[in-house]
Order: C-alpha cells, then structure tokens, then sequence
C-alpha cells in the first residue's frame, strides 16, 4: 500500500481549531476541564484525549505582533524512537507508513513518553495507558482523509500519497519564498506528517530543530539489548567449555588430601 | 547431616542469599518479557503484560530489600580485596582457567567472589534506583529519564552475564560448593581445597562449627 502523509500549510491556518474539535469528534474524546493562562492556546498542552492542538504564539516585531499558529500531533515517524522502546507492540506501524497504538496491548509503561523526541505519547492516569493521533487509521483505512484534513476550512490540511505531498510541500514553500521551509522529510527517516513552515523552525514553540531518535534509545535497543543476549551465550558457551577442558574445581580425595602440593 | 561437616552459612545468610538470588532471577524473566517482544508470552501467565510489569516493579521492590540486607551482611567479608594476596590470585586466575601449581589460598571469599558480589552490589543498586525511576518516568526530566533506560539495560547486561558465571562455579564447576548455600554445611575437603585460609583461620580463632562436636561460642553477622 502507497505510504501517505498529511501536510500542514502553517501560512494557510487561520486558527480556527476545528481541526482540534474535528479529532474530538471522531475519535470520540471528551473535553478536560481547562484554564485560561494568558493565551488564546486551549488546552495549554497535548493531552491524553488532545491528539492535535493549535499552538498560538504572538512574536513581537518592531512595530507590530506577528502571529503564529501551528497544528501540533503526531508526526508518524519512519524510524519511530516510540515503536522501538514500546514493550508490547501496543506501538506499531501501519501499511500507510504512519504509526498506530493498539490500545489493548499498552501496559502504561510510559517508555514512549520519554523516548519521543517530539513529546507526543501523552499518559492517562485513569486508563493506565498511553494515547496519541493514529493519523485517523479507520478513516483511512476506509479511503477516508482524516478527520483534521476534512474539518480544515482554508486547505491548511491536506492528506494524500508521500511522494505528492513532499513535491506539494517543496512547491508551496518556493511559492512562498522568504524563510519558508519543509519540515518533516529530512529527518528521523521521513515523517508522515510535514510542514511547510513561514519561519525558521526553531522560531516555534515545542518544535524541535533537529529532532532524531535519542541515542540513548539507540544504544538501549540496538548495542545492550542484542550485547545482553551475547553475554550470557558467551557465558554459558565458555563455561561449558571450561568443564568439558579444564574441568571443575574439586575437593582432593580424603586421605591423598594431606599430599597435595599445598 | 553427616558426622565432621563443617557449618559454612548461618540460616540468615542463606535466607538473604535466596531472597536476593530468586528475586533476581524473577526480575531477569519479567524483564525479558518486556525487553523481547517474542518473550511478551511470559507475561499470560500472570494475566498478561501489564501484570507482568507490575509483578517487575514490586519484585523489584523486594529485591531492593534484600540487596539491603546483602550488602550490609556481606560488604566487610567480600567487598573489600586484601592486597597483594587478591592481586596476586587475580594474576593467575586463581588456577581456575590454566594450570597454576600453587594458587595463592584464600579466605571466606577469593578475589573472584568478591568482583561478583561488588557487580551485583554496585549494579543492583543502579537496577534498584533506575528501576524506581522508571516506574514515575512522568516525576523526572525526559532526558534524566532516558539515561535511566541505559542504566537499567546496562545492568541488565552485567547482572544476567555473572548470574550463569555463578550459576556455574555453584554447582558443577565447583562440586560441593552448592551445599554451602543449601544446608550450609561443607565437607572439611572442600573448605580445604576451596577456602583453606578461612578454614585455618576459623581452626585459630575457634570458630570452627563441626557437626557432632561441641558447639563453641556462637557466631553470627549482626
């Protein structure tokens, strides 16, 4: 199946948020008890059943406010540090390229929420498990676009195959010319959710600028993990071949003990 | 019990040793079966993954007690190396790996005992911490955190490694060592073969408990 992704145009949002409500609808999640700190940003944070959120932020120019908004969630990551550290499989990917949670297998071991480098995975307490964006696989599955895509009212949200997306991107942002950028192809193998961004990325909030699977996650999966296994082989081989060589250590027979070369 | 065998391990002793030593060895299973998807299985039958993992983090709760008891009975015996005599054992492998005529003896813990319980000292320590950390991941840093894993896994390496090095010198590598942690009593042979300065030393000391003969003074740890 042709792996697709979804573009975010940030220079097209408008703010509105419905894409935000569009994903509580059909993913059937409640809203939380909030608060207003000072910012039209609402929930302050992704949540365990917030699986996008509209970032606003206000950057102050010399004589004016520029206003920035940008769709936060999943970015459905290619080598995804969250499947990697994910115990029981509960993390997985999808034939579409993006990275679904089967709910039924999470454990709540949390392993993900440290191990995403964009701080998706959010905990819920209540359920004892972990919730993201699926990139609304039963919509796609059924040849649907997601619920976010279909909800956006200025094209800021599309959803189609990688490939014509990433040329899409690519021609957006020459269009727009200035600082625009693509984000999202380059990095962590290819995400399935990319941007084409009006400012550098590191001008946004919670956007980091190189994001890569840690290395600390490498070194846990990919050199102790398989070295564990390797350890206790080599043990168990060498001990095998001390016995059957050198022979085990045994007690001198009562009687000969007192001519032993002590 | 069988008339002249020698008391090696007191009752306290061994229930430390097997409180520690069982519960790790539920930890590595339960460990596994989180680390390799293809172990998940393991966690069926204890109503699935997610018992499992609570059944790691509370053993590991009483593995923490245990190491307590450990060190604290055991750290003045075997953590602390007596040189040159150690230094000198650890040059020629106490005879364990090529022919040494005459291995320098040694006491209630040679030099290799002692590495093994500074690894599982040291490193169950690091589990105990680590593991304790990422069971409320959400409390500390992301990046203090993931550090965490690496230390787990770290130990995990060690601790698995040296349980078959053990496994092995306690039974069939080392015959009759295995009853110095079952019933604690040892044949004078083996103290002989295995521990002669202890052996000469508890003679001196008249700490020496042979079974059927008059118990002298009794000894213990605490």
């Amino acid at each position: 199946m042709a792996e697709k992704t979804k573009l975010i145009d940030v220079s097209k949002c408008t703010g509105c948020r419905s894409c935000q409500l569009a994903c509580k609808q059909w993913n059937q999640q409640p809203a939380k008890q909030t608060e207003n700190y000072g910012t039209y940003q609402n929930p302050p944070d992704l949540q365990s059943n917030t699986w996008t959120l509209i970032r606003f932020q206000e950057i102050a120019e010399k004589d004016k406010v520029k206003w920035l908004f940008r769709k936060d969630g999943c970015m459905h990551c290619t080598n995804a540090a969250c499947v990697k550290v994910c115990p029981s499989g509960a993390l997985h990917y999808t034939d579409f390229g993006t990275v679904a949670v089967t709910n039924s297998l999470c454990i709540g071991c949390k392993e993900c929420v440290s191990a995403c480098p964009f701080e998706i995975p959010k905990y819920d307490r209540v359920t004892d498990k972990i919730y993201k964006c699926d990139l609304c696989l039963s919509r796609i599955e059924a040849d649907l676009i997601p619920a976010c895509a279909k909800a956006c009212p200025t094209g800021a949200i599309t959803f189609g195959d990688k490939n014509a997306m990433i040329k899409k991107a690519y021609a957006r942002a020459k269009e727009l010319g200035g600082d625009a950028n693509v984000y999202g192809d380059k990095f962590v193998g290819g995400t399935h959710v990319i941007y084409v961004l009006t400012e550098k990325p590191r001008v946004y909030d919670a956007l980091p600028d190189k994001p890569s699977v840690p290395f600390s996650v490498i070194v846990w999966k990919d050199m102790l993990k398989p070295l564990s296994l390797l350890a206790a082989g080599g043990v168990l081989a060498g001990s095998f071949l001390h016995y059957i060589l050198h022979g085990p250590k045994l007690p001198d027979e009562p009687g000969k003990e007192e001519k032993g070369g002590e | 019990m069988r008339k002249g065998l020698i008391q090696a391990t007191d009752g306290f002793e061994r229930i430390v040793h097997w409180s520690l030593a069982l519960s790790c060895i539920a930890l590595c299973i339960t460990g596994l079966g989180m680390m390799y998807q293809s172990l998940n299985f393991i966690g069926d039958m204890m109503g699935g993954l997610k018992s499992l993992k609570y059944v790691h983090n509370f053993t590991g709760v009483f593995f923490g007690v245990a190491l307590y008891f450990t060190i604290r009975m055991w750290w003045k015996e075997a953590g602390i190396f007596s040189m040159p005599e150690d230094l000198e054992w650890i040059r020629c492998a106490g005879g364990y790996l090529w022919h040494v005529d005459n291995p320098p003896e040694v006491g209630k813990y040679n030099p290799g005992q002692k590495m093994f319980f500074l690894a599982i000292a040291g490193f169950g320590v690091i589990m105990f911490l680590t593991g304790l950390m990422m069971w409320f991941p959400l409390s500390f840093p992301p990046t203090i955190v993931r550090l965490m894993y690496v230390l787990h896994a770290l130990g995990f390496v060690v601790i698995f490694a040296f349980f078959f090095v053990h496994l092995y010198l306690g039974t069939i590598g080392s015959p009759g060592s295995l009853d110095a942690m079952l019933t604690g009593w040892v044949s004078r042979a083996w103290l002989k073969k295995q521990h002669p300065k202890w052996l000469k030393e508890m003679e001196h000391e008249g700490t020496l408990v042979v079974y059927g003969e008059e118990k002298p003074s009794a000894k213990g740890h605490h």
